[in-house]
């Protein structure tokens, strides 16, 4: 009797268990918590609505396309690739919502799936919109920008749980997994226009920041929605060809404030990352949310596939800033000619070099590029000191180096450079560009 | 029917309902509020998610009106005000103002129940478990419209969502004496209480236009002594307007006896106090 007494217990503890285990790993208890409050919430809406719109519009793209992989496994190619995609391009962002949109219910069965990634892509956009804000207001002076974007990222980094890290991560992290770059293969129209609005939403920091009254900002921003706009002509050539980084599309965003041009560059690697175990065979389907819990906490720790700073840079620079879309503010006046095959794929073991075939020839179209826009754009300071650096970056590469070497068209670019090279810097330059030190004068000569 | 309100009473109704419209300094407004449902606003029926931490959300002119066969006819406004004082938990306090016509002698006027409430949701919703929630409220007597004693009550809230929509389960029960029905006028607001109230609501949102609908249907059973289980039905709509406000309103009808219609009406603002949020002044 008492025997089977404990059979029985022992089976309802063993049934138990095995019931809390699956639902304890569906017990998520992540938390929303309000934005910062400050006098310049909601500016950006008041000053730029055309742009603010279009944001509202950005959201529907990330749910659908996580609902779609996530509730419609079996759905065909053509749903998100033309029907979605149309849908989208002629009418959501010919006429945007008004309002930030409610991703639950856009994608409510994604949502279920993993509410703790969703909450860490609303508290990242909650940050991208404040800084916004902060940049758009007429009121405030460099300083006092400074000041509120420092207390944006510091209110942002008070939610470890849902904060991605400030440390730039390694493109391995995004692309050397076994899920890695299904969606970009499968999906080159949809990847392509999630790509171009991460070109917008980081490229809008730079036209922010290089205008310098409120007029110019307006138009700097008014051209960059155009050149968006332009990108979805012709999908997906017309698109960004990889993956557009901050430091590439919004080099001085960048510089000023480095954190939170990680947090977005991480933001957008994970968007990319969540597409891929959604839609990868690789990762089984009651393995997804699993899959994407431990993305979602490698991209919030400081410790995971972290990059140096100067790694990033170079990464960026390398993959070319005319394969990420362009630079947003207006060195180039036609669009870039992407120089990489559509989705190229960063090398892992080295963050600095392409895969073998983007290796033999973007950095050295991009120092080409470069050299051209410096030419022609001299007058603008600010510009110039960020062509400057990238153009230094670049040259610092042994693999840049060798190809100067042996293009003599590119080497003669190059020297021609020099004047506007700040004095400085020119014996460095001389030596990277491989141009023979001015000649001493002669004493007492004419 | 003729709605009259004495003079200081009808201006501070006036300044409480405009206090929202007026720049509140150091404030934030929220987003997609009208997708997070509150009781009454428009149904009965809420869901099982509370505001964000450290969010305000005032109802700011909550006005229902009700008719009966009879021409008995009530007219309440319950500002009210939340705030998300810890992660998935806000509490609420509101203060119902009523004028009756037809109930008793002529119109009537009056303060109901304080309304001091709390809630707590458990957890987010997954696909394999649904949102649950419990709340525990208190009325506590403030005028001659309320309860003369406190009462307490104690819940739970369910929201699981569908394809199609998101299904909201809410039941509570009320503790305290029950008034005899012979004499329903000693205890009025306990009148208006139920002893236990089973709710069951349907919502479906358009995202793109920030609108959300919702019908339900409610089970209640008076605090009377004797009386039977009331239905009521209804239907409504919340609409974000701007960042600023949502609006809601709604359609109600009770089954039974009495008959009675009902039609509400209210514009929710919310926002966020810097002095209120730890460490947001840094």
């Amino acid at each position: 009797m008492r025997l089977n007494m404990l059979k029985r217990a022992l089976r309802a503890g063993m049934l138990c268990v095995a019931l809390a285990a699956p639902a304890g790993a569906q017990w998520s208890t992540v938390s929303e918590q309000y934005y910062l409050p400050a006098s310049h919430n909601w500016v950006f809406r008041r000053e730029h609505p055309v742009a603010d719109r279009l944001f509202n519009a950005f959201d529907y793209g990330h749910a659908i396309l996580y609902e779609v992989f996530w509730a419609r496994p079996s759905a065909p190619v053509s749903v998100l690739e033309r029907d979605e995609y149309e849908f989208i391009t002629r009418r959501l962002l010919v006429n945007p919502p008004r309002l930030p949109l409610e991703e639950a219910a856009i994608a409510p069965n994604y949502s279920r799936l993993a509410p703790e990634a969703k909450a860490m892509f609303e508290w990242a956009h909650l940050l991208h919109r404040q800084i916004y804000d902060v940049l758009a207001d007429n009121r405030l002076g460099e300083a006092e920008r400074d000041r509120e974007v420092a207390r944006l990222v510091s209110y942002y980094r008070s939610r470890p749980d849902l904060a991605f890290s400030t440390k730039p991560k390694g493109m391995s992290l995004m692309e050397g997994q076994p899920y890695s770059l299904a969606f970009r293969k499968k999906y080159p129209k949809f990847n392509g226009l999630i790509w171009a609005y991460h070109w917008l939403q980081v490229g809008l920091y730079d036209a922010l920041l290089t205008g310098k009254t409120p007029d110019e900002r307006s138009t700097l921003i008014t051209a960059a929605v155009a050149r968006f706009r332009e990108m979805l002509h012709d999908a997906p050539r017309t698109m960004p060809y990889v993956m557009p980084m901050t430091p590439g599309v919004a080099p001085v965003f960048t510089q000023r404030y480095p954190d939170a041009a990680a947090i977005f560059d991480n933001l957008h690697s994970m968007h990319d990352v969540i597409s891929d175990i959604l839609l990868s065979d690789a990762v089984p389907r009651d393995k997804k949310r699993a899959e994407i819990l431990l993305a979602a906490s490698r991209y919030r720790d400081d410790t995971t596939e972290v990059i140096t700073s100067s790694e990033w840079l170079g990464m960026a620079a390398a993959m070319g800033v005319e394969n990420q879309g362009g630079p947003v503010v207006g060195v180039l006046t036609t669009p870039p000619k992407p120089t990489v095959e559509l989705g190229a794929v960063m090398q892992h073991d080295s963050t600095r070099k392409m895969d073998e075939h983007a290796a033999h020839r973007m950095p050295a179209d991009t120092v080409a590029r470069l050299a051209d826009t410096l030419a022609r754009a001299p007058d603008d300071a600010a510009a110039r000191e960020r062509l400057v650096n990238a153009l230094f970056r670049l040259l610092d590469d042994p693999e840049v180096q060798r190809r100067v070497a042996a293009d003599s068209a590119l080497r003669r670019s190059l020297h021609d450079l020099l004047p506007l090279i700040p004095e400085e810097h020119r014996d460095h330059y001389r030596m990277l560009v491989r141009m023979p030190p001015p000649s001493a004068p002669r004493p007492g000569g004419i | 029917m003729r709605i009259t309100l004495a003079a200081p009473c009808a201006r501070g109704l006036t300044v409480f309902c405009l206090l929202p419209f007026l720049a509140i300094p150091g404030t934030v407004q929220g987003q997609t509020d009208y997708f997070n449902t509150d009781r009454g606003r428009p149904l009965h029926v809420q869901d099982a998610i509370t505001i964000e931490q450290y969010a305000f959300e005032l109802q700011a002119a909550p006005i229902r009106w009700e008719r009966t066969p009879g021409s008995f006819v009530v007219w309440s406004l319950e500002p009210e005000i939340a705030y998300g004082v810890l992660p998935r938990t806000q509490l609420e306090i509101g203060l119902p103002l009523y004028v009756t016509d037809g109930i008793g002698d002529g119109t009537r006027k009056g303060v109901g129940a304080v309304h001091l409430s709390v809630i707590h949701a458990l957890n987010v919703e997954t696909l394999g478990l649904p949102a649950l929630g419990v709340h525990a409220a208190l009325s506590i007597p403030a005028g001659d419209f309320g309860p003369r004693r406190t009462y307490g009550t104690l819940g739970a809230l369910v929201t699981r969502t569908t394809s199609l929509g998101r299904i909201h389960l809410n039941a509570d029960a009320t503790g305290g004496p029950a008034v005899a029905p012979s004499e329903p006028d000693a205890n009025p607001g306990a009148a208006e209480l139920s002893r236990w109230t089973l709710g069951v609501a349907a919502d479906r949102t358009m995202p793109l236009r920030s609108l959300l609908f919702g019908a339900e249907v409610v089970a209640a059973q008076p605090f009377q002594d004797d009386s039977e289980v009331e239905w009521r039905a209804a239907a409504g709509v919340r609409w974000q307007v701007n960042p600023y406000w949502a609006f809601d309103a709604g359609l109600g009808r009770s089954f039974g006896d009495e008959h009675e219609w009902s039609l509400t009406f209210g514009a929710a603002r919310s926002f966020g106090l810097i002095r209120f949020i730890p460490g947001g002044r840094r």
